[in-house]
């Protein structure tokens, strides 16, 4: 194969892969039944109920799909024991190839904020004069000699904070990392309400029974903070930004635009090459069809997302909460 | 060596997975749950489920009940509270052999032309009960009158158990008609309930605060830089 060919970087295991394609499956089946028996009220939630065989029949695919993606929960477990680099524990962990927060990631939601208000440029155009003017009255009261004019922005460079500069992102960008411990902490949390509330006869032996008046609650409002994330934020994110669109299909196929890459994240291509090891993360674009599949399937699993964000958003001052 | 690490990784990883996949398949097929109705003995808790139920432990009267939130007039434990914002006020009414003695034009009114916000629950609204399914017919008693089925003492036996098989008194500790976990009220009636809602609801609205317009921006921002782009000189 020519090595021109392999434009792209790989950023996705199979494995991670395969984890992520469950998730979704059965994330999706959780709102849809989940929203139906929440929605019962409603004529939307009524056909959305139909759809699985009425309110109980949505009960039973809500209970043994939550029961699934605690089985997937634990198989991820398993999957990150044996990726940890247990020689070198817990230095491991809080490598730049880590998942786990790190300061920086602080650092660089700061930067990134500051880069999207456009805080930098507005400092380097000077657009409202205001440097001009601290110049002037600096001189004013100095009695100094004006600064050298021509080298006057680059020397602004040299004096602007870290934290006006673009944030140079690694492997991993902070709100990836937030979406991770997002799923990570959201899963446990509602699979634990979820299963207070699923076996009443069994959890009442060891909770009282009022405890489930509150796993009721703090499973709705988990789920409901999980759906808004998905549906809007990691959608947005993932697929709709310019920078995605059409599609970000990373976490289909595996592999990112190698320039693309270079660009958003500057500090992991350069970490690679200077390690030497971003030959073997090379890889080539996948086949049409391939693609086609990768591109039907995040399509489809964005209109459920919508239909329900905006379903559930129209009708939610129609029901009983 | 550490090709056949990473095979062996890899074969029980799968091993893993496919054993968990087939683990979730199996439970499916499995018969439900059964728990033995009758009283266990053991020695953490000794005719626990006993006790609870009947208030007696042999011959001896036990504590019947841990405290438990339940829903009131708040404020007021015992003693008069206003009936209605019109009425007078009247005898807490939940010892009672009949909770309505003494109401006017009680024979033409409707359960919910007074108890309106107790026909918005789950029970209610989803499963289509009615009042009496649970309350009964006239006289209602009081959910504290010594005799009444809705008595916390045997209210899983008379009431939960028509629906629920087997449960017990902690389980019909749950409120039906649960109060609005988001009103003031409900941090003295039921304060669990109300901090845990409140925690979740600052997490999330936190959240949604901090990403919509975070994301929103990110947007907007990515697409100025784009136009800016296609009109003039590439930058950065």
């Amino acid at each position: 194969m020519n090595p021109k060919d392999k434009n792209r970087i790989s950023r996705f295991t199979p494995v991670q892969r395969i984890f992520h394609v469950g998730l979704i499956l059965s994330f999706l089946t959780q709102s849809s039944t989940g929203l139906s028996r929440l929605y019962i009220e409603t004529p939307w939630g009524k056909k959305m109920a139909w759809i699985f065989g009425g309110y109980e029949s949505c009960l039973t695919i809500h209970k043994y799909t939550g029961i699934f993606m605690l089985c997937w929960f634990v198989a991820h477990l398993i999957h990150l024991a044996l990726k940890i680099d247990w020689r070198k524990f817990p230095w491991s962990l809080f490598g730049p190839d880590s998942l786990l927060p790190r300061l920086e990631d602080l650092g660089q939601a700061i930067q990134h904020t500051v880069w999207i208000l456009g805080i930098d440029r507005l400092i380097r155009s000077d657009r409202w004069g205001c440097f001009k003017r601290l110049d002037g009255l600096l001189m004013k009261i100095t009695r100094l000699p004006p600064l050298n004019r021509v080298n006057y922005f680059k020397e602004i460079d040299g004096l602007l904070p870290e934290i006006i500069k673009p944030p140079n992102f690694d492997r991993w960008g902070y709100w990836e990392k937030f979406d991770y411990w997002g799923v990570f902490w959201g899963i446990p949390v509602l699979g634990i309400t979820g299963l207070l509330l699923a076996y009443p006869l069994i959890s009442t032996r060891i909770i009282p029974g009022w405890g489930l008046n509150v796993a009721l609650w703090i499973h709705r409002i988990e789920a409901i903070l999980a759906m808004g994330h998905v549906f809007i934020i990691h959608f947005f994110i993932g697929h709709l930004r310019p920078h995605s669109f059409p599609m970000d299909r990373a976490m289909f196929e595996g592999s990112v635009d190698l320039d693309a890459t270079r660009h958003e994240r500057p500090a992991w291509v350069a970490r690679l090459e200077e390690t030497g090891r971003i030959e073997s993360f090379l890889v080539p674009q996948a086949s049409v069809r391939r693609r086609v599949i990768f591109y039907i399937f995040g399509y489809t699993a964005i209109t459920i997302g919508f239909f329900l964000l905006i379903g559930g958003l129209v009708n939610s001052t129609s029901i009983t909460w | 060596m550490m090709r056949a690490t990473n095979k062996f990784c890899r074969d029980f990883l799968l091993y893993m997975v496919g054993s968990l996949i087939g683990l979730a398949i199996l439970v499916t097929s499995f018969p439900k749950a059964a728990w033995p109705q009758e009283e266990a003995t053991s020695l953490i808790s000794r005719y626990k489920g006993y006790e609870v139920s009947t208030g007696y432990y042999e011959e001896y009267e036990v504590k019947p009940l841990e405290k438990r939130p339940l829903v009131g007039v708040p404020g007021v434990t015992r003693g008069l509270f206003p009936y209605s914002p019109t009425g007078a006020p009247v005898r807490i009414r939940t010892r009672l052999a009949d909770s309505h003695q003494g109401i006017q034009f009680y024979s033409n009114l409707k359960c919910k032309d007074c108890h309106p916000r107790e026909t918005r629950d789950i029970h209610t609204v989803r499963v289509n009960l009615t009042c009496r399914q649970c309350h009964g017919n006239e006289p209602i008693a009081s959910i504290q009158h010594y005799y009444s089925p809705m008595n916390p003492i045997r209210r899983h036996a008379y009431i939960c158990s028509k629906c629920h098989e087997g449960a017990s008194a902690s389980f019909a500790s749950y409120i039906v008609h649960a109060p609005n976990p988001a009103i003031l009220s409900t941090m003295e009636s039921f304060p669990i309930l109300f901090f845990a809602f409140w925690f979740m609801m600052i997490l999330a609205v936190g959240t949604f605060a901090a990403f919509l317009p975070h994301t929103m921006a990110w947007g907007i921002r990515e697409l100025l830089m784009k136009l800016e782009n296609s009109k003039g000189e590439p930058k950065r």
